[in-house]
């Protein structure tokens, strides 16, 4: 296991800058998210730290050594694809081997390792069949295992759950947490599911059109965020942004945020805002509130009665607010 | 503008039964989600509804007219396939105006119309456009929009959000949601991911394997499930369902959960029911329903703890024995190996261990 | 990989240098040859006069060749006839191959059988075609024993000594062994139309025939073009099967350019001229296809 680095990182295609100076750093046993919307970059850099591609400027580390000239084979890193990229010809137990075969490791051995980890990504009674023959689900775990059954400096995954129905999403990403975990690897994962990324993330790095904006715990960014877009990005619904009026700007602020659940509502006929629409979700309900030509949305607890066309008046914690200047970033205070 | 009755209908493929006798209504102007896991049978129903497939046994109606056996250009659906069917050899003019000019509409008529659709729709910009490289949000606009021309009685509507990432997901379904409030359009939609359809329908339709397996509101459907599957399948996460065994205890009824200890009284309606059923139930309570305190009842080891923005949802025990608790970010999570804790009354549902029927108070 | 590759540029470097031995060869085989014959076109060699081709310079008669074959009637008779041919059997061809391919895209019992029937003709050696095409055509052979069924007389129509009816039979023998040729790319070009959009179109109210019309053809449109471009080349250089079955005859009935330019390279030996038929009409062959596939492709 092994520390990741990248320093200065840059990488054009063509006249398209896809990453833009990246310089960041992953620990040892860490579970390192880049998070993105698409085209971000965040794919581009997977293939640089891989070595499918050469960055036009910066180096990359992989535990203090000097990899930027290395081929892919040499670097010594595992990969899950997106589209997992399982032999259809073999068997589940011949894909999962494959990486030892190919290395030549004594077949008691291979055979140790298979059992353990499809053990724990239970698939062993499947290690018989044919990709082709496989669930989705089954299909993701055995290329996991393919990836976990060998002992790199670090793993690299991209967006390997996406394709999922959303109740195994759900189940996957913590299974892939507590694997990680015990496994005590390093592993750098690659999504564009917000609440995904926070789930699973020790450490995370948001892109923005190639260039890193933040990096740092879930919490971290999600509780200060650093600019109107990192707070946008992070937080189902979505943080509510307003000009200072509805709630007080620090001097300078250009736009204020609220996050849905840190607003609090009180039925008041002269208050300012109405309730537009009410999503009842079950464990929360999500109200829509026009507030003259701002449109705000409210992350109740439970099931509140509030209908459509009550007045409410709103409030918020002065600690709960965040404060942005005119270019997005965020102002100290 | 039309109701939609399906009545006794089966599929099947050979020997494989894909959708096992359904009965559901949906009422004109209603949006309802037909919501399961991959393979349930809900996109094999709503292709029986499009025409697309024919139903082995049963009927399907709209309003009044038996339309089981009416072809699939004449029912007058519009159909939003998952991944949109745009005729990408096409401008976007020639998608949106498709069904009017094989329908053989005077021009005149059709070119009002096509403009007045890609006004509402934000995609006048574009008409004379080949309909190649479209980001997915005007894709999604550019299909409702081509079917929406044809202004059909029924919408249908399959997995369109699954193809699209998540953050975007989340604006498309307000999209969405106001297009059909504007339209008043009967609307089906087929999805996996209960969240969507908590969010947009007015009802929704749980399946399994083929079978129906509760037809209500969305919060009919959360606070009272008909049985263990769509208590799990619906809430995110589902509910916490654990198997045990009733026993008396200081004149009340409670449930043995064996390694976690014996649940608190349960209340009186429920308890009432729960008396006449057999001894072997499982004991449900919602994520959002749990309560720590250091003298609660039940306990269970701590594992992995996500903290997703305004949620922090633990996970407690595993396997069969596994729970989950979801808490408001703001609150304080202690950080003990074994935490102690009990549903709030209010959530504790009871299921038959054998078939997972709920057990339902008067 | 020892080295990372800068996957764009060097990706196309290395294809550049693992194919070099494949280019050269081709250079040799095409370009080579190809000059050669320009230099010949260029003399009235001929190899009756004893000279060995390198030494055809000793009969320099520049353009003369060129010249006298603007007014070779046989030539350009020849050509006319060829385009005829061709004008008949490739939308035939065409035809009939889409129709079959309609028909195969979904599945019905005995497909595959059917399947193997069908491209059958494409698989005999052309020449034997010719025969059995010959066979069939004499006068007392089956095509006249069939149409004699519907006619009141026996019919004993001498197909290959007409000069009319010589290029009927030839063009039913060319039609009968490529139609599945077409079959086969356009089965291709078929069953690559995504059916969802055709469901789409179906769900708007189009008709099968509409969406045919406006779903399949312009997303078979590529497809099209090679087949219609493979095809009319072959059928402009139509020899075997017609040699065979007429030798060019009766007389110069069913003399094509292929055939012309055998029989004064065979019987005539005046190579210099028939190296500058040879060379024109390539020129204008790949003019002519490369000027039809840019229309097309618009």
């Amino acid at each position: 296991m092994a520390e990741i680095t990248f320093e200065g990182v840059t990488k054009r295609f063509g006249s398209t800058l896809a990453v833009d100076d990246a310089s960041f750093t992953v620990r040892d046993n860490e579970f390192f998210c880049i998070f993105g919307p698409p085209l971000s970059g965040k794919t581009t850099l997977l293939r640089l730290l891989l070595g499918l591609d050469r960055p036009d400027a910066g180096r990359i580390l992989i535990d203090g050594k000097d990899v930027t000239d290395i081929g892919p084979a040499a670097r010594n890193i595992a990969m899950v694809f997106q589209n997992l990229a399982l032999f259809p010809h073999m068997t589940a137990r011949d894909n999962v081997c494959f990486p030892l075969v190919e290395r030549k490791i004594p077949p008691a051995q291979i055979a140790a390792r298979l059992s353990e980890v499809a053990g724990k990504l239970h698939i062993t009674h499947i290690l018989h069949k044919h990709p082709g023959q496989l669930s989705g689900g089954e299909r993701q775990r055995v290329a996991i295992a393919r990836a976990l059954v060998r002992d790199p400096a670090a793993h690299l995954m991209d967006d390997p759950i996406s394709a999922l129905d959303a109740r195994l999403r759900e189940e996957a990403r913590v299974e892939l947490k507590r694997m990680q975990r015990e496994a005590g690897r390093t592993l750098i994962y690659v999504t564009h599911d917000q609440e995904e990324a926070m789930s699973v993330a020790d450490r995370m790095a948001i892109l923005e059109a190639g260039k890193i904006r933040q990096i740092g715990t879930p919490t971290d960014l999600y509780d200060r965020p650093g600019s109107a877009y990192v707070a946008c990005l992070l937080g189902a619904p979505v943080m509510n942004l307003t000009a200072p009026g509805l709630f007080p700007g620090l001097p300078g602020a250009a736009q204020v945020g609220v996050r849905p659940e840190d607003l609090r509502l009180n039925p008041d006929p002269a208050g300012a805002a109405e309730v537009t629409w009410v999503e009842p979700l079950g464990g929360y309900t999500v109200l829509t509130l026009k507030a003259g030509e701002e449109s705000l949305r409210v992350l109740l607890r439970g099931q509140p009665s509030f209908a459509p066309g009550l007045r409410v008046s709103l409030s918020a914690d002065q600690s709960r607010l965040h404060h942005f200047d005119a270019h997005g970033q965020r102002l100290a205070g | 503008m039309s109701a939609i009755h399906l009545q006794n209908l089966v599929k099947r493929f050979g020997a494989f039964t894909a959708l096992k006798t359904m009965d559901l209504s949906i009422a004109d102007g209603e949006f309802m989600a037909l919501l399961g896991p991959s393979g349930c049978g809900k996109s094999t129903t709503m292709n029986m509804i499009a025409g697309m497939e024919a139903p082995t046994e049963g009927r399907i109606l709209f309003g009044e007219r038996d339309m089981t056996t009416v072809p699939m250009g004449r029912r007058g659906v519009g159909f939003v396939f998952q991944n949109f069917a745009i005729f990408t050899h096409m401008t976007v003019r020639q998608n949106l105006d498709y069904g009017l000019r094989m329908t053989r509409r005077p021009k005149a008529e059709i070119a009002r119309r096509t403009e007045a659709m890609a006004e509402m729709l934000g995609l006048s910009g574009m008409l004379d456009r080949r309909a190649t490289g479209l980001s997915v949000n005007i894709l999604q606009r550019l299909a409702i929009g081509r079917s929406a021309m044809m202004e059909p009685a029924i919408f249908l509507l399959d997995e369109p959000l699954s193809n699209v990432d998540a953050a975007f997901r989340a604006v498309m379904r307000t999209e969405l949601k106001s297009l059909q409030r504007q339209f008043r359009q009967t609307m089906v939609y087929v999805t996996h991911d209960q969240l969507e359809a908590m969010t947009m329908a007015d009802r929704i339709a749980v399946m399994d394997h083929g079978v129906l397996q509760q037809v209500g509101t969305p919060l009919e459907v959360y606070n009272d499930p008909a049985n263990t599957f769509v208590a799990k399948f619906i809430g995110s996460p589902g509910m916490n369902l654990l198997p045990g065994r009733l026993i008396h205890g200081d004149g009340a009824l409670h449930v043995d959960l064996g390694p976690l200890g014996v649940s608190a009284p349960l209340p009186g309606p429920l308890a009432q029911a729960a008396g006449r059923s057999k001894r072997e139930v499982i004991y449900g309570f919602r994520p959002e329903g749990v309560q720590l305190a250091p003298d609660a009842p039940l306990a269970l080891p701590l594992g992995v703890t996500e903290r997703i923005g305004a949620r922090t949802i633990l996970h407690l025990g595993n396997g069969d024995s596994a729970v989950r608790a979801v808490f408001q970010a703001s609150d304080a999570v202690p950080a003990e190996a074994i935490l102690r804790f009990t549903p709030d009354p209010t959530s504790v549902r009871l299921f038959e261990a054998a078939g997972g029927n709920a057990i339902r108070g008067a | 990989m020892t080295h990372p590759v800068n996957s764009q540029k060097d990706g196309a470097g290395l294809g550049f240098r693992l194919t070099l031995p494949a280019q050269i060869l081709v250079l040799f085989i095409a370009v080579f040859p190809l000059l050669m014959q320009l230099y010949i076109s260029l003399t009235d060699w001929s190899p009756l006069t004893g000279a060995t081709w390198p030494q055809a310079w000793q009969f320099w008669n520049s353009f003369a060749n060129y010249a006298d074959l603007l007014t070779d009637d046989r030539l350009w008779a020849a050509l006319g006839r060829t385009l005829f041919i061709m004008a008949v059997c490739v939308p035939v061809e065409f035809a009939l191959g889409l129709a079959l391919a309609t028909l195969f895209v979904d599945d019905f019992p005995g497909k595959r059988i059917a399947y193997s029937i069908l491209i059958m003709p494409m698989m005999v050696v052309p020449a034997v075609a010719g025969y059995m095409f010959f066979m069939l055509f004499q006068s007392g052979g089956p095509v006249n024993d069939i149409l004699s069924w519907f006619t009141a007389e026996p019919v004993a129509i001498a197909w290959l000594s007409a000069p009319n009816l010589a290029l009927v039979a030839v063009i039913a023998a060319d039609i009968w062994q490529w139609t599945p040729l077409m079959f086969l790319i356009l089965l291709a070009g078929l069953v690559g139309v995504p059916d969802d959009q055709l469901k789409a179109a179906a769900l708007l109210g189009a008709s099968p025939l509409q969406r045919f019309i406006t779903i399949v053809l312009p997303r078979m449109k590529v497809i099209i073009i090679i087949a219609l471009a493979i095809r009319s080349i072959e059928a402009f250089k139509i020899f075997d099967t017609l040699f065979i079955m007429t030798g060019g005859g009766p007389g110069v009935a069913t003399e094509t350019i292929s055939i012309y330019i055998y029989k004064i390279t065979t019987q005539d030996l005046i190579w210099g001229y028939v190296a500058a038929v040879a060379l024109a009409i390539l020129i204008v062959l790949s003019v002519a296809a490369i000027w039809a596939m840019k229309r097309m492709a618009r």
